[in-house]
C-alpha cells in the first residue's frame, strides 16, 4: 500500500503550451499596453503550490506571487486559496493547450485536479477552486503531457503509485475535454514476466509521434523500491513495448532512479536526429538514447553528463527556450545551460546559474525594465527538517530543501532576489509555474 | 419607466484566459454606473432628434451590430464604416473605432453622439435634457455625482465594458464542457495554425491577427491593426494613417473580434463582404497586394508559391467549410439574449 505516500516526492517537468503560450503572452501584452496609469504586470506573477509545514501549523495552498525583484511587491502573495481538507498537497501545475490549469497531487484522494482561475471585477486573477478528478484508483500524480496520436488528442498523466502495490505505476490516458479516464496503461513487473517491458513508478514523460517514453523513478513511499530504467510505449496500442536500463554509477548506493525525460525531436530542434535525454536522480547523470525514426528503434544508452565528475547531484528538470536547454541539479543547487541547436549533445552555452540547494522547477519572464529573468524553485521535497522536529523530514533530503525561489538575470545568472517561503510564510514551496505559463517552449 | 437589470457587477466573472484587463481608476465598475450606462445606451434622447440611440446601430440580437454594410444615423447619410460589434471591450482599452481614432472607451462613447451623421446631439443640450429628468438626476447621483458629459461617457463605457461574451460553444469547449464536432475541431485547429509547407502543416492563419481566445486583434501599440488585402495601392483608404500620419499605416484597420461573427454580417470595415464564405474566399485567393499588406498574410499559404505574385491560403473547400463551422461556435446565444444587456425601456 501507499501508506507512505505522505513522504513521497516528486521531481517533474513542465508542459509545452504552444499556441496557448503565444496567445496568452500576446494577451498580456495587449492588456498591459492598455493603461499606463494603472496597468498591472502579470507576466512576472507565478502560481505556486505551497506546502503547509506540520510543525509550523500552516495549510497547503495555491498562491499567486510577484516574482519581479524590481517590483515593490516582490515576494508578496497576491492571492491564495487554501487546499481543501486533503492531507497531502497538490504537486505540480500544468496548463493545457486550451488554457485550463491542472495539478497533479500526492494525496490518494486527489492525485489529479483541475484548478479554477478567474478574475474579479477589478481584473485581479483569483484561484477559485480545486476540482479533484476521478483517476479510477491511480495515485500520486506526477507529470502531465498533452499529445495527439493518429489525429486524436489525449491528456497523459504519470501516476507514480499507479493503482497501488510494491511495483505499481500507471499512465492515465484522459479525455482532454471531459477529464474522463479513457485507459489506464499498466504493465507490472511482477505480472509481465522476466525480460518483458514493464511500467513501474512512472514519473517523467515525453513523446514523439507514436512513441512515448516514461521513466521508472521511485516508489512513492521512497522505501519500497527504486527504478533504473525507462519504458517505451507504443501509442497505437497504448502498450509498453520496451524497457531500457539507464544505470552506471551508484554514487549514493541506490538504483539510478531516472526522473525527467525529454524526447529531442524536430519540433524542438529543426533537423535533429531524434534522441531521448534522461536525468537520473540518484545516478547524478544525464543519459542519451538515440532513436531511429525509420524503424522506430532505440539505440544503446550512453552517459552524456556525469554529475560525480562535475560536482553535481540529483539532476531533475529539463526546461528550454528558443535557444537553450536548461537542466536543474538539486545539489549543490545549480542550473546548467546548453545550446539548443546542438542537442542531443550537451554543449554548454554559458556558466551555471547558481541557485540554492534543491534547484528544481523554473519559470522564465521579464522584469519591469525588460530584463530577461529566470525564477528557480529551490526545493526537492519540502519535507521539513529533522532539526525542527518535523515529522515529515527525511534525512537525505533535508539538505536539498532551501524552501526558496531565487530570481536571476537569465543572461548573466546574477541573483537579483530571493524569496524564502519558509521564513516568510512558514511554508514550503512545491512547484512554480508562470501565471500565464512560464514563457517556456520545450519540455516533454 | 425603465427596468433595472439583474445584478451585473455583483455576479461579475471573467475568463482568466482572456487576460488582464485594466479599468480607469476614476471609473471603476459599479452596479450603479452599469445600470445608468445601460439606460443611456438605449435612450433615444441621446440623439438630436430623439429618435436614435446607441442601440439603433448596436442591436443586441446582432451582437451589437446593425446588419448593414455601413451605418446610417440621423442624417440618413451612409457612414464610411460598418457598426462594430461590441463585446469584450474590457480587454481592448484603447484605439477604438475601425481606424483607431479614439484612445479610450470614454472618449469614444461621446463621439457618435456628437457626429452630425450619427446622433447629432449637442452635449450641453443633452446634459440639460437629462438633468431635467428627476430619475436620471437620481441615477447620476448614485453612480457618480452630477449630470455632465464626463459622467455620461463614464456610464456608457461601464455598460460597454460589461458586454462580456463568454458562453459560446467555443467557451464551453475551452472550459471542457463540451466536445466540438469533427468539422468544428478541424476548423479550430486550422484557425490557430500558421501554414508551413516545409513541414506539411496546414493552417488558416487566423490567429496571427485574431488572438486565440478573445479573437480580436492584438493590442501592443498598433499591432491590432492590419491591411488584410482588400484594396490595391491606388484604392487604399487612409485607415490608421488618418490617426497616426504614418504612411506605413495606410490601409490598416482595426482587427475586430470574431466573437459572434456569424451574427454580424456583412463583414470588413465597410461591410463589403456579405457572408463568411465570401470572407474565406477573400483570404483564400482574393488578397490584393499593396505596399502595406500585412506580412503575415503575404507569407501564409498552404501550397508552395514560386512566382511571388499569388497570395492566398489555398485551403481546400473542406477546410474552408471547417473554419466557418468553427466560427459559428463563437456565437454566444446567452450574450445576445442576456436580459442585463437588453433595452430597459422595453416591457418584458
Amino acid at each position: 500500500m501507499l501508506g507512505g505516500v505522505s513522504k513521497m516526492k516528486k521531481i517533474e517537468s513542465r508542459s509545452i503550451i504552444g499556441s496557448f503560450i503565444i496567445a496568452l503572452v500576446m494577451s498580456i501584452v495587449w492588456s498591459l499596453s492598455a493603461s499606463a496609469a494603472n496597468s498591472v504586470r502579470e507576466e512576472s506573477h507565478a502560481v505556486v503550490i505551497l506546502r503547509g509545514l506540520p510543525t509550523l501549523d500552516t495549510k497547503h495552498s495555491i498562491a499567486i506571487v510577484e516574482m519581479d525583484p524590481e517590483s515593490e511587491n516582490f515576494g508578496d502573495i497576491l492571492d491564495e486559496f487554501d487546499q481543501p481538507d486533503i492531507e497531502q498537497p497538490l504537486h505540480h501545475l500544468y496548463y493545457s493547450p486550451a488554457g485550463r490549469l491542472y495539478a497533479t497531487g500526492l494525496d490518494p484522494k486527489c492525485s489529479f485536479a483541475e484548478i479554477g482561475l478567474n478574475r474579479d471585477a477589478s481584473g485581479k486573477p483569483v484561484v477559485s477552486k480545486i476540482d479533484c478528478i476521478d483517476t479510477e484508483g491511480q495515485m500520486v500524480g506526477e507529470d502531465i503531457m498533452w499529445h495527439s496520436v493518429n489525429g486524436k488528442d489525449y491528456m497523459f498523466v504519470t501516476f507514480m503509485g499507479g493503482t497501488g502495490g510494491a511495483d505499481g505505476g500507471s499512465i492515465g490516458v484522459f479525455d482532454p475535454q471531459t477529464n474522463a479516464v479513457i485507459k489506464i496503461i499498466e504493465a507490472r513487473k511482477s505480472e509481465v514476466g522476466d525480460g518483458k517491458p514493464f511500467i513501474m513508478y512512472p514519473h517523467g514523460i515525453s513523446a514523439y509521434g507514436d512513441r512515448m517514453i516514461v521513466s521508472s523513478t521511485i516508489h512513492p513511499d521512497l522505501a519500497t523500491g527504486v527504478g533504473n530504467s525507462i519504458t517505451v510505449i507504443d501509442l497505437n496500442k497504448f502498450e509498453a513495448i520496451e524497457t531500457i536500463v539507464v544505470e552506471a554509477a551508484k554514487p549514493v548506493g541506490f538504483p539510478s532512479s531516472p526522473v525527467e525525460v525529454v524526447f529531442i525531436r524536430p519540433d524542438i530542434v529543426a533537423g535533429v536526429q531524434p534522441a531521448v535525454l534522461v536525468n537520473t536522480m540518484f545516478g547524478f547523470e544525464t543519459w542519451r538514447i538515440p532513436y531511429n525514426e525509420a524503424d522506430k528503434s532505440f539505440g544503446a544508452p550512453e552517459v552524456v553528463y556525469d554529475g560525480v565528475k562535475s560536482g553535481t547531484g540529483v539532476p531533475l528538470e529539463f526546461y528550454g527556450n528558443e535557444t537553450e536547454l536548461f537542466i536543474s541539479h538539486a545539489l549543490p543547487g545549480v542550473v546548467k545551460r546548453y545550446e539548443l541547436a546542438k542537442l542531443p549533445d550537451l554543449v554548454s552555452s554559458g556558466p551555471d546559474i547558481v541557485a540554492e540547494a534543491g534547484a528544481h522547477h523554473m519559470i522564465f519572464f521579464t522584469s519591469k525594465s525588460g530584463r530577461k529573468l529566470v525564477a528557480i524553485q529551490n526545493n526537492l521535497l519540502n519535507l521539513g527538517n529533522a532539526a525542527d522536529n518535523d515529522p515529515t523530514d527525511i534525512d537525505f533530503i533535508a539538505s536539498v530543501n532551501a524552501h526558496s525561489v531565487t530570481v536571476h538575470d537569465l543572461e548573466t545568472g546574477e541573483n537579483l532576489g530571493t524569496i524564502n517561503f519558509r521564513e516568510k510564510y512558514n511554508k514550503g514551496i512545491d512547484n512554480i509555474e508562470g501565471l500565464f505559463s512560464s514563457g517556456f517552449v520545450h519540455h516533454h | 419607466m425603465w427596468q433595472y437589470s439583474p445584478a451585473a457587477i455583483r455576479n461579475f466573472s471573467a475568463p482568466f484566459i482572456f487576460g488582464r484587463f485594466n479599468i480607469p481608476e476614476d471609473n471603476p465598475l459599479t452596479e450603479d454606473a452599469f445600470q445608468l450606462g445601460r439606460k443611456l445606451f438605449y435612450d433615444p434622447r441621446l440623439s438630436g432628434n430623439n429618435q436614435i440611440s446607441c442601440s439603433s446601430c448596436h442591436i443586441q440580437a446582432l451582437a451589437f451590430t446593425d446588419g448593414r454594410s455601413r451605418a446610417v444615423g440621423v442624417s440618413g447619410v451612409e457612414l464610411p464604416f460598418s457598426s462594430m460589434s461590441l463585446s469584450n471591450l474590457l480587454w481592448g482599452p484603447r484605439h477604438f473605432f475601425w481606424n483607431g481614432r479614439s484612445p479610450t472607451l470614454e472618449a469614444q462613447s461621446l463621439l457618435p453622439i456628437q457626429n452630425p451623421d450619427e446622433m447629432d446631439q449637442d452635449l450641453e443640450q443633452l446634459v440639460i435634457e437629462l438633468a431635467a429628468d428627476p430619475e436620471y438626476e437620481k441615477d447620476f447621483a448614485r453612480a457618480y455625482d452630477d449630470v455632465n458629459a464626463e459622467n455620461i461617457a463614464k456610464a456608457l463605457s461601464t455598460f460597454m465594458r460589461m458586454l462580456i461574451s463568454q458562453n459560446s460553444r467555443y467557451d464551453k469547449f475551452l472550459r471542457g464542457e463540451l466536445t466540438l464536432t469533427d468539422e468544428e475541431e478541424l476548423g479550430r485547429k486550422l484557425f490557430v495554425a500558421h501554414p508551413d509547407v516545409k513541414v506539411s502543416k496546414r493552417g488558416g492563419n487566423c490567429v496571427d491577427c485574431h488572438s486565440q481566445f478573445l479573437t480580436g486583434g492584438f493590442k501592443d501599440a498598433y499591432d491590432g491593426f492590419s491591411n488584410n488585402g482588400l484594396d490595391g495601392e491606388d484604392d487604399l483608404q487612409a485607415g490608421l494613417q488618418a490617426v497616426t500620419g504614418n504612411p506605413d499605416h495606410k490601409g490598416l484597420f482595426k482587427v475586430p473580434t470574431l466573437r459572434n461573427i456569424a451574427l454580424t454580417a456583412p463583414y470588413m470595415h465597410d461591410g463589403r463582404l456579405p457572408t463568411l464564405e465570401a470572407v474565406l474566399e477573400h483570404y483564400n485567393g482574393g488578397v490584393i497586394i499593396s505596399s502595406t499588406l500585412d506580412p503575415l498574410i503575404v507569407e501564409a499559404n498552404n501550397i508552395e508559391i514560386t512566382d511571388g505574385t499569388s497570395i492566398g491560403l489555398s485551403l481546400n473547400p473542406k477546410e474552408r467549410k471547417a473554419i466557418i463551422a468553427f466560427l459559428h461556435t463563437l456565437t454566444d446565444e446567452d450574450f445576445v439574449s442576456d436580459e442585463k444587456f437588453s433595452n430597459p425601456f422595453e416591457k418584458k
